[in-house]
């Protein structure tokens, strides 16, 4: 990948974003008195219920400043909300280091092949150029789709990769995918929490990303991101969003968005027009699909606890566990096409597709001048807020329909499915708890492997509608292959069996795990959906429709 | 700054109802029709080139529903995402039960879609005589615009947000229109009968079209409770006389024909009904529309709807 991707020169420019951040977020800000009230309302409520020192010296200066806002002249206020936005842009603002970014996706990953399978080091010791090679990573990390049509792309606009999120891991491996396809690095923001995971941290400090505080809920705070992202977009730095907003707990691919960051796309590409010089926006959606997740034990306890819903940051998962990640990892590596990255079909920011060139196409094929959405009715380009929510909206249902054509099903989902299905048939009609109590389930291996196959077949159907994707090592497998391959998946990482073979059959060892396996294709009608709505809840007879 | 021109495509009652109520507004109207006018409306410019109606900004559809396909994909090479397109077209399409809206957003490149609706009736419109009908769309900007070209003393528009829910209004409004003209010339359905049978069926469309996407409040306001009002006066309203003919002995066919105009809803109604099923949703009232249409029903199945559960 040739060096000449903006993010190269973050560190020359880094001030300048800053800068620019910190000014138009003040010069936007209309009524600086609710700004500061809102945030001190927000951040005194926050920090009344910690104990630590430093939190307290926060309190009381928020109290402070609540208490004599509405004495402050509007100068005043003005003057204080500068240097807010400026503690909470620079605090934003990442870093990216070159050499970071060349040792992590060049070395990084033979090295770490090497450390986690010994018997391969000596071999790579005496080959020393191997561990200048990304090939060592390359058939466990498997990244499809047109990735020419993205290369071609990244140099008429700008791209804003927009992959489905199921782990902390998902940074990393799309960041070696984008390198694996020569595609141009990507800046992200992360949540503040994994800045302190003394695993992910340096790879975070380091790659590009910039910190997202989720425990601010205020609207300026809010404002410096959308601000911050939208000024990276406007000078062409490639960026990367997980709508989702935060992992999958569930496991499934995501239905609903978060569209915040999203929105900036429209807001850069109106800014640019106006500026004069149209500067394209590329949203690229992606998923990302391991045979293993790395925390697919916390993840899913936390969604089927009712407490769980609401906890939005989990700290202490498998991701800030060295021996955690070292068994993953090492689970990973040895296992072929174990992760793949699918880029789906790019879009333009109002959800229309887009041809190589970089030019949005209708439904029916045909180019359409990109500025055409943005211009009203006198035919002049205008920023108006309402509208762009909505085309937003509709980008996010194309996002969501890529998600769920491009999801990659690898064995240990179709597996997971047909085990699930074996649980409910043992509870008919019962609700989700009751099946998840069901323990030691066993099923004949042979019918099993049938079960596999019959759900392989009906995937391999909606393949072929361009439904789904089947990863390779299931496509053209037999059940009994695709059951062995999802076994030794689940084998060795998970702390307790998920499935386990005895002489007389399979036994069905955690259905919680096999809850979080399966839900992966429960978007596509081949697995039990655990959200999906009751039929019609406003309807009493529906029950006996 | 020179208000932006509206075009009407349609050359029908209901077409130059819109436009004639465009001339009382402040932009410059255009007519796209097939037809020969047989008088010229005065103040709006006629045309036969589409691509010349598409020098507007905001373009309204007035349509026969089976024709909507058609006509899109032929506007469709003329327009960029720049145009607002409204169409004023009661219809659901195919055995999906596509929106009109819909076929727009596939047959065009124009984004920001809207539709028409409500009680408002052609022949009111195009006299000028006061009236309400409704505009939707997920875009502010659209029923701003339409607001802006067709709003005036004489005519009230309100504004809603629920594309979707209209447009699923306005179709089984259509449907359930064909039951009150049978109910009123049933000698047996009491006024009182009637009123209960409507809020009744009302309740049912909103169920329907809930599990369809839509919001049900739009049915319990103008686009739906107010526009099925109008089918309880309009003694012409096609729907209204085939229902009517229909209670009177009369064969499906021959009632057709007495309708004069398309009735859409004949061939809807099964749709809906099949559609209601796939979804779990109850709907003795249109089984019982659906019943009288293909003639192996009578009144009793509508009554004893109501009192069911």
């Amino acid at each position: 990948m040739p060096r000449t991707a903006p993010i190269f020169h973050f560190n020359s420019e880094r001030s300048m974003l800053v800068e620019q951040t910190i000014d138009r977020v003040c010069s936007h800000t209309r009524d600086p008195l609710h700004a500061l009230n809102d945030a001190a309302y927000w951040e005194i409520r926050r920090l009344e219920s910690s104990k630590r020192k430093r939190d307290q010296a926060e309190l009381a200066e928020w109290r402070s400043l609540s208490r004599k806002l509405s004495r402050m002249t509007d100068a005043q206020r003005r003057e204080r909300l500068r240097t807010l936005v400026a503690t909470y842009a620079g605090d934003i603002a990442g870093n990216f280091d070159p050499r970071v970014y060349g040792l992590t996706t060049r070395i990084l990953p033979s090295l770490v092949t090497g450390l986690l399978a010994p018997g391969s080091l000596p071999g790579k010791l005496r080959h020393p150029q191997d561990l200048l090679r990304l090939d060592a990573i390359a058939d466990k990390v498997v990244v499809e789709g047109d990735t020419a049509r993205l290369r071609k792309l990244a140099e008429r606009g700008t791209l804003v990769f927009v992959p489905t999120h199921a782990s902390n891991m998902d940074s990393i491996v799309f960041g070696f995918a984008l390198e694996l396809s020569g595609l141009p690095p990507a800046t992200y923001g992360a949540g503040k929490n994994l800045f302190t995971n003394p695993i992910l941290s340096f790879f975070m400090q380091n790659l590009g990303a910039y910190k997202v505080d989720r425990r601010l809920r205020f609207e300026l705070y809010k404002d410096c991101l959308k601000s911050y992202s939208c000024v990276l977009l406007e000078r062409g730095y490639h960026s990367l969003f997980f709508p989702g907003g935060t992992r999958a707990r569930s496991g499934a691919v995501e239905a609903k968005l978060k569209l915040g960051l999203a929105g900036t796309g429209i807001e850069s590409y109106v800014r640019s027009l106006r500026a004069g010089s149209e500067r394209k926006v590329f949203f690229v959606p992606a998923t990302i699909n391991y045979l293993i997740t790395l925390e697919a034990e916390t993840l899913i306890a936390d969604y089927l606890s009712e407490a769980g819903k609401a906890r939005f940051i989990i700290e202490d998962d498998e991701s800030s566990r060295l021996s955690r990640v070292v068994a993953f990892v090492r689970k990973l590596f040895t296992m072929r096409g174990a992760v793949v990255v699918r880029f789906g079909a790019p879009l333009d920011p109002f959800g229309n597709a887009v041809d190589d060139e970089g030019h949005s196409l209708d439904a029916r094929g045909r180019v359409v001048d990109t500025s055409s959405f943005v211009r009203d009715v006198t035919g002049e380009v205008s920023v108006d807020a309402d509208r762009d929510a909505q085309y937003t909206r509709e980008l996010a249902q194309g996002i969501v329909s890529a998600y769920r054509k491009n999801t990659v099903v690898m064995a240990t989902n179709i597996v997971a499915a047909a085990c699930f299905e074996q649980l409910r048939q043992q509870a008919p009609g019962a609700d989700l708890f009751t099946v998840l109590r069901i323990r030691d389930q066993k099923v004949p291996r042979d019918a099993l492997a049938r079960l596999v196959l019959e759900r392989r077949d009906a995937l391999r159907a909606l393949e072929k509608t361009g439904d789904v994707i089947l990863a390779e090592h299931v496509r053209d497998t037999s059940g009994g292959d695709i059951l062995a391959q999802a076994m030794s998946a689940f084998e060795g990482y998970h702390t307790s069996p998920v499935i386990e073979a005895q002489p007389d059959g399979i036994v069905l060892r955690d259905p919680k795990l096999l809850l979080y396996y399966q839900n992966r294709l429960s978007r596509h009608g081949l697995a039990f959906d655990p959200e999906a709505p009751t039929r019609n809840p406003r309807n009493t007879n529906a029950g006996a429709a | 700054m020179k208000p932006p021109s509206v075009g009407v495509l349609g050359g029908g009652p209901w077409g130059l109802a819109l436009a004639r109520a465009a001339t009382h507004g402040p932009c410059e109207t255009w007519l796209h029709s097939r037809r020969q006018q047989d008088a010229d409306v005065p103040g709006v410019r006629v045309t036969r080139e589409l691509a010349e109606l598409a020098q507007c900004r905001l373009i309204l559809v007035a349509v026969p529903s089976n024709l909507a396909r058609s006509v899109a994909s032929e506007l469709g090479h003329h327009l960029d995402g720049s145009h607002v397109v409204v169409h004023g077209i009661r219809g659901l399409s195919g055995p999906e039960l596509t929106t009109v809206s819909q076929i727009f957003r596939e047959e065009t490149p124009a984004r920001r879609l809207g539709a028409l609706g409500g009680p408002v009736q052609a022949d009111e419109l195009a006299a000028g005589r006061p009236s309400a009908m409704v505009v939707a769309s997920e875009f502010a900007e659209v029923a701003a615009a339409v607001r802006d070209a067709l709003q005036s003393d004489r005519l009230q528009i309100q504004a809603i947000r629920d594309l979707r829910g209209l447009e699923w209004a306005s179709a089984l409004v259509g449907c359930l229109s064909i039951g009150i003209g049978y109910g009123q010339a049933r000698g047996d359905v009491s006024a009182g009968l009637l009123a209960a049978l409507i809020s009744r069926a009302v309740d049912e469309a909103a169920t329907i079209a809930v599990a369809a996407g839509a919001d049900e409040n739009t049915f319990y306001g103008l686009g739906g409770y107010g526009d099925l009002l109008a089918s309880m006066a309009l003694v012409d309203r096609p729907e209204v006389v085939l229902g009517r003919e229909l209670a009177n002995g009369v064969g499906l066919a021959e009632a057709r024909e007495k309708a004069r105009l398309r009735v859409e809803a004949v061939e809807l109604v099964p749709r809906v009904v099949a559609f209601a099923k796939l979804n779990g949703v109850d709907c003795p009232i249109m089984n019982a529309i659906a019943a009288i249409l293909d003639g192996s029903g009578d009144a009793a199945p509508i009554t004893r709807a109501l009192f069911r559960g």
